[in-house]
């Protein structure tokens, strides 16, 4: 899938300016850079849900595109209804369910969930379908450990039984070590930076790269 | 509640005894239940479960100073009505076969003799008295058509709380086949309502405003009559204060000497103070060299004893009885006021 | 206060026929201006709070300001538009329960426009991210919305029927508080207490929180059993 450059612009600000893109089918896509520097932005256009500078003109992509946005949505109705909003397989549903610990929750209000528990049927709820792009933003991020482990395997799962190219906003490095077959790394609106895993998160070519590994490897092993 | 009841008729008994009992207003609970109205049943009714007792009275009434007369005016339909930029505005509709029904039916026999007699049964004394010399109409009343049925009648506020219309339309309506509407208002209010054309006649005392309206050309000269001001009834606005009646207002020989010694010697002294016709008649008995008049600055060195209130006139005999004050009101309003003790 | 209450009850087991019409005009007047309210300020309030265009904090701040407009002020201005001199006094609507409805939906519905605003504004994107992220259709999209909105709906209702019904200003000045036609609670309680008869007066105000107990039980009761 090929996602052309544009620019995004609030203002006199330019808050992202991108190049030509193609994300792979069967490919995680991992996306990292500090607060502010455009991930979520990036995500939200190539999602459709925002549209990026007009000179750019409209985005619209060629296939089919899953998107959980950073706060998706708990609409006011059971947790078992709100996975099965965009249909899909209920038997598919009632294994996610299970493998991500909401049997008990099923059919409770959505008013009485947690922070997490809401996440998790959140992720269960985009991984309903196939998508040939599906986008993650940050999905674990209110999740406890155990859940986002679950969570990284169901996402992988997804990944091999759809072939779907995977783009995955994520603040937490081991994430994406874990992952990620190529890391972009954003650095104030700008795509700084963007290669293979094991390349860009090992060895990085540039300076300002290395120092924000650095710096958020040694908080987030 | 046996022992309420009992100490309440005593207190009642009490209260006929300062008073001199001329009028024999604080024994409601002798009525028999005249579910009417609502304000007249319960009036009735609750007056002995309350255990409160009135003690303003009336001190000063009947005086010709405070007389208060009562005038029908029909709308003319040919009325130079403008809107509210003052531009002229034609073809409104006045309902003046309604208006000389209604008008004609109050000033016919029967009319009076129910007007004169209003009051008798619940306070046992008239409210309204006739005019001498008022206009009459002997000839036959038209009925209503169904063009005509709808009359829109504007007063005031007091005549309106008085029960009056209450009392008396209900015997038209059901006679002739009309349905009056009737909108009460201050008198300021009442008589715009003609101007703005949501009126068919109006029935006011304010002599002044009256007149100015008559000579706007609101009004007309009806067949039959030789005036546009039909004046048939009056009565009294009474003088009222505690029982104790500190001034001595009660012994003095006219109202104007009343008013003097209550601003001479700084008894509390509740106005109205909201441009009703009951404030207007209040002014006029001031001693001219006080220089009260409706503006605030003309009362600003008499704020110690004079009350502008701004005020319904329910309201403020409220207030005149915490204050043990003296007060200026239409005797309705009063009794009503005093039957229910206060409440 | 006791007597008052006394009265009140007598008032009610009597069944008088003058407070029965008044009730019945209360209601009529104040059920249908707050549900025109409703119809009117619901889809208004939650276009506003879900689309963007130039000019819309215009709208916005305008019905916050409509929402503080004294009754009176609405009934003085729907007094001199269907007045007999007035642009519309052909239609001869004053001092009939058809304008007081008028001039109380004027009244509120700038308070339902600007509370379902105030209620969807900060979930709309929310929820249209989430729904485009699942390839919900806009016509889904709206459902789903909708169905968010049911809970501050009915407590919407509740605020413009309280406003509805315990105003005083506009139904006295359109309606003109006539007996057996345009008189409700709120005018019927002015008229008793200039008249002197605070008791009455008291008695009535119990009535008409009684009556508003009841609307509220009643729609709070539907909010439950919609909103579960």
């Amino acid at each position: 899938m090929i996602i052309p450059p544009f620019t995004k612009t609030y203002g006199r600000r330019t808050v992202l300016r991108t190049p030509q893109l193609t994300f792979d089918p069967g490919k995680i896509y991992v996306l990292i850079g500090p607060n502010g520097s455009g991930k979520s932005t990036f995500a939200r256009i190539t999602a459709g849900v925002l549209d990026p500078d007009e000179k750019n003109g409209k985005h619209v992509s060629d296939g089919v595109i899953r998107y959980m946005p950073q706060k998706s949505y708990p609409f006011r109705m059971s947790v078992r209804r709100n996975i099965m909003l965009s249909g899909g397989d209920p038997e598919r549903a009632e294994e996610l369910i299970r493998r991500l610990n909401l049997t008990a929750i099923e059919q409770q209000k959505i008013s009485s969930l947690s922070g997490g528990e809401t996440a998790r049927m959140a992720l269960v709820r985009v991984l309903m379908k196939p998508c040939d792009l599906l986008i993650l933003d940050e999905p674990t991020s209110a999740m406890d450990m155990e859940s986002a482990m679950i969570s990284e395997q169901l996402i992988t799962e997804y990944r091999n039984l759809y072939g779907s190219a995977v783009l995955l906003v994520t603040h937490d490095l081991s994430q994406a070590r874990r992952l990620a077959d190529e890391v972009l790394f954003f650095q104030e609106g700008e795509l700084y930076e963007y290669g293979p895993a094991e390349k860009l998160l090992y060895h990085p070519q540039k300076e300002i790269t290395r120092r924000f590994l650095e710096f958020y490897g040694s908080l987030a092993k | 509640m046996q022992k309420s009841l009992s100490l309440n008729l005593s207190a009642a008994l009490m209260l006929c005894v300062l008073t001199g009992c001329s009028s024999s207003p604080a024994a409601p609970s002798a009525e028999p239940d005249k579910p009417e109205t609502p304000a007249a049943e319960p009036a009735a009714e609750t007056a002995p479960a309350e255990t409160g007792t009135v003690n303003t009275v009336i001190l000063k009434e009947a005086d010709d100073k405070m007389i208060n007369t009562y005038t029908l005016l029909a709308v003319n339909p040919e009325s130079p009505f403008t809107d509210a930029d003052g531009n002229p505005v034609d073809g409104v509709e006045v309902n003046t076969a309604g208006a000389e029904a209604l008008i004609d039916w109050f000033l016919s026999e029967e009319g009076k003799e129910l007007a004169a007699a209003f009051g008798q049964e619940e306070f046992g004394d008239s409210l309204f008295y006739l005019l001498d010399g008022a206009p009459v109409f002997e000839g036959e009343i038209t009925p209503a058509t169904e063009e005509t049925a709808q009359i829109r009648l504007s007063t005031t506020t007091s005549v309106n709380d008085s029960g009056l219309l209450g009392a008396l339309l209900p015997v038209f309506e059901s006679k002739y086949g009309y349905k009056v509407e009737v909108q009460s208002a201050g008198t300021g209010k009442a008589i715009a309502a003609a101007k703005y054309g949501n009126a068919d006649l109006i029935f006011v005392h304010a002599k002044a405003q009256e007149e100015t309206f008559v000579q706007d050309g609101f009004a007309y000269v009806l067949p039959g009559f030789d005036t546009e001001r039909l004046s048939f009834l009056y009565n009294y606005f009474v003088l009222c204060g505690p029982t104790e009646d500190p001034a001595g207002v009660k012994d003095m020989d006219s109202v104007l000497v009343a008013f003097k010694t209550i601003a001479e010697n700084k008894y509390p002294f509740i106005s109205r103070g909201d441009g009703s016709g009951t404030h207007t008649k209040e002014l006029s008995l001031w001693p001219e060299d006080l220089g009260i008049t409706a503006e605030a600055d003309s009362y600003a060195d008499y704020t110690d004893w004079y009350i502008s209130a701004n005020a319904g006139m329910g309201a403020c005999l409220v207030m005149a009885e915490e204050m043990h004050a003296y007060i200026l009101t239409d005797k309705a309003t009063f009794l009503t006021f005093q039957a229910n003790n206060g409440n | 206060m006791l007597g008052a209450f006394i009265t009140a009850w007598e008032l009610i087991i009597s069944g008088d026929r003058e407070l029965i019409n008044i009730l019945i005009v209360t209601a009529k007047t104040c059920l249908t201006s707050s549900l025109i309210a409703l119809l009117i300020g619901v889809p208004l309030g939650i276009w506003l709070g879900t689309t963007r265009f130039k000019g819309k904090h215009v709208f916005i701040v305008l019905a916050r300001t409509l929402m503080g407009m004294p009754p009176v002020v609405a009934g003085l201005l729907m007094y001199m538009l269907f007045s007999g001199v007035g642009p519309f006094g052909k239609l001869k609507l004053l001092f009939t329960v058809t304008i007081m409805v008028i001039a109380q939906v004027i009244l509120i519905t700038p308070l339902v426009i600007a509370n379902l605003e105030t209620y969807v504004s900060p979930i709309s994107q929310q929820i249209y991210e989430t729904a485009f992220g699942l390839g919900l259709g806009r016509r889904r999209t709206f459902v789903l919305l909708y169905n968010e909105c049911v809970y501050p709906i009915f407590s919407t209702y509740l605020l413009a029927f309280s406003r509805a019904i315990a105003e005083v200003g506009a139904v006295s000045m359109v309606g003109g508080a006539i007996a057996w036609k345009t008189n409700v609670m709120t005018t019927a309680i002015m008229l008793y207490t200039n008249r002197g008869s605070f008791t009455l007066g008291i008695a009535l105000g119990m009535i008409l929180i009684a009556l508003s107990l009841l609307v509220n039980i009643a729609v709070t009761m539907m909010q439950r059993r919609l909103s579960a």
